[in-house]
């Protein structure tokens, strides 16, 4: 421990002083630099609607990737046979009319009954508070899951099978 | 030089940017000790190295837990809890010994938290109605008798024998959480505007509204109303919500004005701090000019900042207490650091920690744009806006651009709570980004 004269205190810490600050603004101006980098990447948008995502160009060619498709093996309201394909969008199944795959005469589907996600791992499954639950391979969804070709969904009385 | 030239894995930029706040912390520490002892000393560099290894601590849990996540984050919250607890340090030593406790139980808390979910953070979803009703529980429970305390006018501490905390600051989170989920999940009936939809939103709302006015914590009540209409616009991308929220916030904020007086207080004390003539000063009931009563605080807090100045005082040399000993400001530790820090750091000090939570807010939004599902983005989202939001109250506030109205400055004011909501909300930060970073 030294107990140095009140000029040389002052001095150091003056130096400390314009150090800390100095070595504060190059913590920043390195911090901004990487962040720079990033905003040249490519964004997506944040949780917009697709239509609006879409409008303003965010979304890379909405319809132009196809990440799957489903096939309708049994149903009580569409025709065996019938495809729909999935885009980037999510896709909503269930009875009502404002579902992109809408099933009216399935009595045991209910009005919003599953959501299919696409993501950059794949297409995922949710059951969005059914009454009579969304089944894959058999097994009702408690949670969320990652659909693989084949996979057998069952919605109220409709069969659909998902292929990539 | 080449952007590539020099290429760091994410986690070794981390420890690299960590190194810098621990010499920051150890240049900080110094020139405290340096300017109170009058004595050049390594003992004061002590304070650094403990600082120092609780980071690394931190950093390696990352390193395990999340490898991919943002590297940034992290020795940013370092840069601003050490900068805070060298400020405290500067104005009560035994202070900043409370304050280093509870960085380390925030540091211990965060690296349980992302051991806990490094699998999968999305668990938490499933738990929504939880930690909706756990935020409001917490919110009430300063209100429960025996255990609440009230504090500078305002009932927000719980206390169990010596141990106090402020539950208000943990609500904050679980709240985010609570509308991550509970919006994710409602968002397209929500975007079609029907009250059933909105209802259960507008219950937890409401009721977290009436325990803030009801307890006096304005800058709270703010804070959770911005939340919740930032978050409800992300989720749904409407325009009219925010349009109505901001009306209905203003008509709320003029009916506080007319009939809560602690409101008309904070109001006229923000328009009018100095009085050339004595007015009515309702502490003590007498008269007196308003800068010796109601706005006295605020007042001294503006010549505080004035004092630094552009380059600052420095640290350690500023002024805080009157030549007998007594203390200038009160709560110059909690409410109002961030005018201690701007006398001494000066203009260019105090604009550098802005910039720090600026690039804070900015690295979160940049995460919730990378995140993959709509939870992860409205979680990131919500946090880096509760975040943003809290700062800009008390430091707008302290700065006189807004009514001021007591919050603490995140990572740097001095309180426990305060320092471990915001390692839990920087974990899940960091959750995110290391979800979002490894499925890229």
């Amino acid at each position: 421990m030294t107990v140095v004269a009140s000029a040389q205190v002052e001095t150091t810490l003056l130096v400390l002083k314009l150090a800390f600050l100095v070595l504060l603004y190059l913590f920043i101006w390195r911090i901004v630099r990487s962040a720079a980098r990033d905003l040249r990447l490519p964004q997506e948008s944040m949780i917009l609607a697709p239509q609006q995502a879409a409008a303003a160009g965010l979304l890379p060619q909405p319809s132009a990737r196809e990440t799957g498709r489903l096939i309708v093996l049994a149903s009580p309201t569409l025709g065996a046979g019938d495809a729909f394909t999935l885009d980037s969008h999510a896709l909503t199944v269930g009875r009502g009319a404002a579902n992109d795959v809408s099933l009216p005469e399935d009595e045991y589907s209910s009005t919003r009954h599953a959501r299919l996600e696409p993501r950059r791992d794949g297409v995922w499954i949710e059951d969005i508070g059914s009454t009579n639950g969304t089944f894959v391979n058999g097994i009702r969804l408690t949670r969320e899951r990652r659909l693989v070709p084949g996979d057998v969904i069952r919605i109220g009385e409709t069969d659909l099978r998902f292929e990539p | 030089m080449g952007a590539r030239a020099l290429t760091l894995s994410y986690r070794n930029r981390e420890l690299v940017y960590l190194a810098v706040v621990g010499v920051l912390t150890g240049i900080g520490f110094a020139s405290v000790y340096i300017a109170r002892q009058s004595l050049v000393s390594w003992g004061s560099l002590g304070y650094a190295v403990f600082f120092f290894a609780l980071y690394i601590a931190a950093h390696l849990v990352a390193r395990i837990t999340v490898p991919d996540a943002d590297p940034y984050l992290l020795p940013m919250a370092g840069l601003l809890t050490a900068v805070g607890v060298t400020e405290i340090y500067r104005l009560g030593v035994s202070d900043a010994f409370k304050q280093g406790l509870w960085i380390v139980v925030g540091v211990a808390l965060f690296a349980l938290a992302l051991w806990g979910l490094r699998r999968d953070y999305r668990v938490l979803e499933q738990y929504k109605y939880l930690f909706g009703i756990g935020a409001i529980a917490l919110l009430f429970l300063p209100r429960v008798p025996g255990i609440g305390t009230t504090v500078n006018g305002a009932r927000l501490w719980v206390h169990f024998g010596n141990f106090t905390f402020q539950p208000g600051e943990f609500s904050k989170v679980f709240l985010i959480v609570f509308l991550a989920a509970y919006l994710r999940e409602k968002r397209e009936l929500l975007a079609q505007a029907r009250l059933k939809d909105v209802g259960p939103l507008l219950v937890i709302w409401g009721a977290c509204m009436l325990v803030l006015v009801s307890s006096n914590d304005l800058g709270s009540g703010l804070l959770y109303f911005g939340i919740f209409l930032a978050m409800l616009y992300i989720a749904t991308a409407r325009l009219s919500f925010v349009i109505a929220g901001i009306v209905l916030f203003l008509a709320g904020g003029v009916g506080a004005y007319e009939k809560i007086g602690h409101v008309h207080e904070r109001v006229t004390i923000w328009l009018h701090p100095w009085t050339t003539q004595k007015v009515y000063c309702p502490p003590t009931g007498g008269l007196a000019l308003r800068q010796d009563c109601e706005s006295y605080q605020l007042v001294k807090s503006l010549y505080s900042i004035a004092n630094g100045g552009f380059g600052g005082a420095g640290l350690g040399k500023g002024t805080f207490a009157t030549t007998d000993g007594h203390q200038l400001i009160p709560f110059i530790n909690s409410d109002f650091i961030y005018s201690a820090l701007a006398q001494e750091l000066g203009l260019v000090g105090a604009a550098a920690l802005l910039l720090v939570f600026m690039l804070f807010a900015a690295r979160g939004m940049k995460i919730a744009l990378q995140a993959d599902d709509g939870f992860s983005k409205l979680l990131a989202a919500g946090l880096t806006f509760g975040f943003a939001l809290q700062t800009f109250i008390i430091v707008g506030g302290v700065l006189r651009i807004i009514p001021l109205t007591g919050i603490t400055l995140p990572f740097v004011s001095y309180g426990g709570s305060s320092v471990v909501a915001n390692f839990l909300l920087l974990a899940g930060l960091l959750l995110v980004s290391d979800r979002a970073n490894a499925t890229r």
